[in-house]
């Protein structure tokens, strides 16, 4: 049965080309057997219509010229991406602010200190973010201690107005650089800091003098309030 | 997908029962699938069975599950709240901050004697309803427990901006006891807790009848209110005209100080709408702009497949030899 | 002019990504700003910077 289906087909094929004129030299040339039968019997295996209809779609062309097209397409695409970039950027932006510090943590971040409740040469202690903060009331002879002394000789070299927004006061975390600590005041060689567990010496600015410590007392941000208000954070 | 799957299965029997007779058409035809066993008739019958096993599932499910059982009368239900078109309730409208500031005026002087507000810390208030100076001011007016001093003592500070509103009562079991056995809740999230939401506030707050219908039962020491599940609420009317004095001057009647309250208490609820809302709006504009672009893009890069003819040309000659 | 612009923008492929990185960046400055105008717009009068005037102490117009 196949073959008999492939000669019809075959046939079908040769019955279109056959209409044109050259085709009877061509064939007589060919090796192939002509197969002539009635081309009357021939059905078209396709049912239904039998009408070609080319459809017309030069409705559908620009009437733009091409580079206006080019540029309008390329417009479209790079806006999309652009304003796709710019939501993605927002998304991930969003995702981020997530992550820092909730506003509740945030109000308790500052810590506002009475000054005028702090009498000169005395410390204070205070609690901000879970670690001490070490106030200090300098008086005029610690002061001028504190800018006696030779920068270039010290193993963090600072001078005191770096490390002090008012000579008077000075602010400082109340944690050793060395191993965590908490020293202790008006103790040591240096009349400033003492940190017991491996004895690290400070000076009356704070900064490191002797022992493993390898840097100064952190200074926290702070403030002055105009109210005589110290604000911490 | 119920139906497809059967009538598939269908057409697999079909074929297993005239298998011996379709493979051999498929060997001698390129046409497979064209086979006499699926006439129209049997893919019909096919059809009616699978929906009639899928509605008929559906309907039996629904006969078990669906109907829901309502355990409770409509009075123990309470009235459904009557809808009100609260304008910040709209997609594009945040809060009015004037009348969450009387709503806290209102809430400060009337339900804070009984409702605490805990989940609510001073400085949210500021920058939505008072000054810094004001909230700071007020939270000196209450005294918090400090941390731990140097011999463990806790002492009283004044109030600061990270401290939530005071409490009426110390613990549950003094507002019970205050309130002869009823616990007034928590008014934080009451919004969100609450069937109706702001609309259930406003009727529970204002539906208070001036005495109970006839035949109603009011259980001792209960006030009746149509709103409230069980209609016996323990708590009585509050809201009288004049009750509060307005600092800008707006009337004070019962429903003025309802609304007002009502929406401080959405904003208490939800004190990120605005920024919800507008965050929202820039969202729809932006993804609307681009699902159009992108049905733009779409379309101009099938426009190749949408347009394209597929033209048959007859070769001019006929030396084409027949293929084996 | 538009072929001017397309060898400019779109005809090299780092200039055209380019193009779509700084339109992102000025698109969504501007986009920004654009709808909290139109959000202030929206809400005029209902938001607390419209009414903090009136209760800032020596505030500007009470």
């Amino acid at each position: 049965m196949a073959p008999l289906q492939t000669v019809s087909r075959a046939l079908a094929r040769s019955a279109t080309a056959s209409r044109a004129p050259a085709a009877t030299a061509v064939r007589a040339m060919s090796s192939t057997p002509a197969l002539r039968d009635s081309s009357s019997s021939y059905q078209s295996p396709f049912k239904g219509e039998s009408k070609t209809n080319v459809p017309d779609f030069s409705k559908y062309m620009s009437k733009g010229s091409g580079s206006t097209n080019a540029l309008f397409s390329y417009f479209m695409v790079g806006t999309l991406g652009a304003i796709s970039a710019a939501g993605a950027k927002s998304t991930i932006q969003q995702f981020l602010v997530n992550m820092s510090a909730s506003a509740d943590v945030l109000a308790m971040a500052k810590v506002e200190v009475d000054l005028a409740a702090i009498p000169e040469g005395k410390n204070v202690i205070i609690k901000w973010r879970g670690k001490p903060v070490f106030i200090r009331h300098r008086t005029a002879a610690e002061i001028d201690e504190a800018n006696s002394i030779n920068v270039a000789s010290l193993r963090d070299p600072e001078t005191d107005d770096q490390r002090v927004k008012k000579p008077e006061w000075l602010v400082m975390l109340g944690v050793c650089t060395h191993l965590g600590c908490v020293p202790i005041g008006e103790a040591g060689d240096f009349g400033g800091w003492f940190c017991p567990c491996h004895g690290s010496h400070y000076d009356i600015s704070g900064r490191i003098r002797k022992g493993p410590a390898p840097l100064n007392l952190e200074i926290p941000a702070y403030d002055f309030s105009d109210d005589g208000k110290l604000v911490v954070g | 997908m119920l139906a497809r799957s059967c009538l598939r299965s269908t057409r697999a029997f079909a074929g297993l029962r005239n298998g011996a007779v379709h493979i051999s058409k498929r060997a001698a035809s390129s046409s497979s699938s064209g086979s006499a066993a699926e006439s129209p008739l049997r893919l019909n019958i096919a059809a009616a069975a699978a929906t009639t096993v899928a509605a008929g599932s559906i309907a039996w499910y629904y006969h078990l599950y669906g109907p829901t059982a309502d355990a409770s009368t409509p009075a123990e239900e309470g009235l459904h709240p009557t809808k009100y078109p609260w304008v910040h309730e709209q997609w594009f409208k945040s809060f009015d901050h004037q009348a969450l500031r009387r709503g806290f005026q209102v809430y400060r002087e009337v339900c804070a004697s009984c409702h605490s507000l805990s989940r609510v810390p001073y400085r949210t208030l500021v920058g939505s309803v008072l000054t810094v100076d004001e909230a700071k001011a007020l939270a000196e007016e209450n005294e918090y427990d400090t941390e731990p001093n140097d011999q463990g003592d806790i002492e009283k500070r004044p109030g600061k901006l990270s401290d939530y509103l005071p409490a009426p009562y110390a613990n549950d079991e003094a507002a019970r006891f205050a309130n002869n056995g009823a616990l007034p809740p928590d008014l934080s999230l009451i919004v969100k807790a609450r069937h109706g939401g702001c609309d259930y506030v406003f009727n529970l707050l204002t539906g208070y009848p001036d005495e109970p219908p006839a035949g109603a039962q009011v259980g001792e020491g209960l006030n009746f209110n149509p709103y409230f599940p069980g209609t016996g609420i323990a708590m009585a009317r509050v809201l009288f005209d004049g009750v509060v004095e307005y600092e800008d001057g707006t009337p004070a009647t019962t429903s003025q100080m309802a609304k007002d309250v009502t929406e401080f208490l959405n904003w208490a609820a939800e004190p990120e709408m605005d920024d919800r809302k507008r965050m929202g709006m820039k969202v729809l504009v932006v993804t609307s702009v681009l699902f159009a672009m992108s049905v733009w893009v779409k379309r101009y890069k099938w426009a190749w497949l949408k347009s394209r003819k597929i033209v048959y040309d007859p070769p001019k000659t006929n030396n084409i030899a027949p293929r084996r | 002019m538009a072929t001017a612009i397309y060898n400019t923008l779109f005809r090299r492929n780092w200039t055209m990504l380019g193009a779509v990185f700084v339109g992102a960046f000025a698109f969504e400055i501007g986009y920004d700003n654009v709808m909290n105008k139109v959000w202030d717009n929206n809400n005029r009068g209902r938001q607390w910077k419209d009414i903090r005037h009136k209760y800032v102490e020596g505030g500007d117009d009470e």
